[in-house]
C-alpha cells in the first residue's frame, strides 16, 4: 500500500522538524527582542536545540547539517565565519560520544550534560574569537550569558520535548 | 569481472573511510572556512550580504510579533514609571525652554556672523530611515541588521544615528539589507573629543553595554558627566555628533555610556554626510540611484 499524501507530509514534517526548529531558533536569536532576561539567553538557543536533537534525534540532525547551521549563524550574526560551525560540531560530537550516559536518564542528568556541553561551547567560542581578533575579550558577559541560558534550558528542553512528543504521536 | 569486484571493494572501503572520518573532515572544513574568512574578507562579505539579503525579509516578518511583545513590555514599564517620568519631563521642559531662548539668540547671532564673513557651510547631509530587523547582541558581537541596502542608497561607512546620538556605522551592504557595527562592538574605534575640554581620544568598544576611552593624551582632565562627541578626525564621521556621556573615571579606564538607548532601537537613520571617509567602497556593489525617503537634516 502506498502512503497517502498526508502520511508522506507527516513523514517529511518529522524528518525536517529538528532542522526547522534549529532554523527558527537562529532567526529568533537574531530578532530584535527587548525582553531583558530572554535577550541575554537567546543567542544560545540554537546550541540548546543542537544538544537536544543531537541527543534524542541524532539521525535527523547529522553532522553536515550542524555544520551548515553553524555557518548560517556566523554569516547572519556577523561573527567570524566558522566559529559557530566548529563549536556546534563539537557539541554534536560530545552528545554522540556520551549518548549512552544521557539518554533515558532523569532530567537533572540531561541538564548536567547540557551544562558541560554549553560550558565547553561558550569557552571555545570565546577562545576562538579572541584568537581570530587577536584581542582579549572580557569573558564576564559570556559567563553571564552561559548562566542565564543554563537556567533557561529546562523550559527550552520541555518545549523541544513537546514538539517531539507531538511528532511521535502523529 | 575480477576488476569490477576490485572497484566495488575499493568503493566500499572508501565509503567506510569517509564515514569514519566524516566528523574530522567537517571540522576541517569549518576551520578552512575560518581561515578563508580571515584571509579573504571580500568573498566572505559577499556571501554574508547575499545570505542576509535572503534572511532580512524573513527576519522582518519574525520581528513583527517580537515588536508586539516589546511594545507590551515597554508599555508596562512606562505605566510603572509614569509618575516619575512626568515630574522629570516637566523639569526637562522648563530647562529646554530656557535653552530654546539661548539657541534662538545664538542662531540669529550665527547668521549675522556668517553673512559678515561670507562663510560657506559643508555639504548637506541626507538620510535614509531604516527598520532594525536583526540584532546580534551576543557576548561576542554587537551588530544590527537593517532592512535598507544599496538599492535604498545605503553605502559602506555611513553613520547610523538615532534621535539620541550615534549608534554605529555601516559595515556590510547588500541589495536590500545592511549591517551596522555598533559603537560598543570590540571592532569599533571612533575618534572623539570631550566637549567641555576639547581633548581628543578614541572611543573603543569592548562588547559590553558601555564603551571606553583609549589613546587619551597624558593628564586628561575628564570628569563623570562630560559629553563626548565625534571629533571628525580620520574622516569617517563629521565632527560634533553626540556619542555618549562619561559614566565613570578610574585609574584603569574611562567608561562612556552611549546616548543611544539599546533597548529601544526600532528605527534608525543612516546618514550620508558626503564624506568619502577612510573606507573604500565595496567593489561588489555599484551604488544605484536613490529611491528611499530622503530629506536634508534639520
Amino acid at each position: 500500500m502506498t502512503p497517502s499524501l498526508i502520511q508522506r507530509l507527516d513523514g517529511w514534517g518529522r524528518t525536517f522538524s529538528p532542522f526547522a526548529i534549529c532554523l527558527l531558533l537562529i532567526l529568533i536569536s537574531l530578532a530584535p527582542l527587548r525582553v531583558p532576561i530572554l535577550t541575554t539567553a537567546s543567542p544560545l538557543l540554537p546550541l540548546m536545540a543542537v544538544y537536544h536533537f543531537g541527543l534524542f534525534r541524532p539521525t535527523l540532525l547529522p553532522h553536515w547539517l550542524v555544520l551548515l547551521l553553524g555557518l548560517l549563524i556566523d554569516l547572519l550574526a556577523g561573527s567570524p565565519v566558522g566559529v559557530n560551525a566548529v563549536v556546534l560540531l563539537m557539541v554534536r560530537h560530545f552528545v554522540e560520544a556520551n549518548q549512552r550516559f544521557l539518554v533515558d536518564k532523569p532530567f537533572m542528568v540531561i541538564w548536567f550534560g547540557y551544562a558541560l556541553a554549553s560550558a565547553g561551547a561558550v569557552a571555545g567560542t570565546w577562545a576562538l574569537i579572541c584568537f581570530l581578533l587577536w584581542a582579549p575579550i572580557d569573558p564576564r558577559p559570556a559567563i553571564f550569558q552561559y548562566l542565564i541560558a543554563l537556567a533557561f534550558y529546562p523550559l527550552a528542553g520541555w518545549v523541544f520535548g513537546r514538539s517531539q512528543a507531538k511528532t511521535r504521536a502523529a | 569481472m575480477a576488476d569490477r569486484m576490485k572497484v566495488g571493494q575499493l568503493a566500499v572501503s572508501l565509503k567506510g573511510l569517509a564515514q569514519r572520518f566524516a566528523f574530522g573532515l567537517l571540522v576541517l572544513t569549518a576551520f578552512a572556512v575560518m581561515v578563508i574568512g580571515k584571509a579573504d574578507t571580500v568573498i566572505i562579505e559577499r556571501v554574508r550580504s547575499a545570505v542576509v539579503d535572503i534572511a532580512a525579509p524573513v527576519l522582518a516578518v519574525v520581528s513583527r510579533p517580537v515588536q508586539t511583545v516589546n511594545d507590551a513590555v515597554a508599555e508596562v514599564e512606562d505605566l510603572i514609571a509614569m509618575r516619575e517620568e512626568l515630574t522629570r519631563l516637566r523639569e526637562e521642559n522648563a530647562r529646554l525652554l530656557s535653552w530654546q531662548n539661548v539657541a534662538q539668540r545664538l542662531e540669529a547671532e550665527n547668521k549675522a556672523l556668517r553673512s559678515f564673513f561670507a562663510f560657506s557651510s559643508g555639504p548637506q547631509a541626507t538620510f535614509i530611515t531604516a527598520r532594525v530587523v536583526g540584532d546580534a547582541g551576543s557576548a561576542f558581537v554587537r551588530s544590527m541588521l537593517l532592512n535598507a541596502g544599496a538599492r535604498q542608497g545605503v553605502r559602506n561607512g555611513q553613520a547610523v544615528m538615532t534621535a539620541d546620538g550615534l549608534a554605529g556605522r555601516i559595515t556590510e551592504v547588500g541589495e536590500t539589507s545592511a549591517r551596522v557595527l555598533l559603537i560598543n562592538d570590540i571592532n569599533s574605534r571612533i575618534p572623539v573629543l570631550v566637549e567641555r575640554t576639547r581633548e581628543r581620544a578614541v572611543l573603543a568598544g569592548d562588547n559590553s553595554r558601555q564603551a571606553r576611552l583609549t589613546l587619551m593624551p597624558p593628564g586628561m582632565t575628564v570628569e563623570a558627566g562630560d559629553r563626548v562627541v565625534t571629533s571628525g578626525h580620520g574622516g569617517t564621521y563629521p565632527a560634533g555628533l553626540p556619542v555618549g556621556v562619561v559614566a565613570s573615571v578610574s585609574e584603569k579606564a574611562v567608561r562612556i555610556e552611549p546616548l543611544v538607548d539599546w533597548n529601544r532601537l526600532e528605527f534608525v537613520r543612516v546618514v550620508d554626510f558626503g564624506i568619502a571617509g577612510i573606507l573604500p567602497p565595496q567593489p561588489s556593489l555599484v551604488p544605484l540611484p536613490r529611491r528611499g525617503a530622503q530629506a536634508p537634516l534639520p
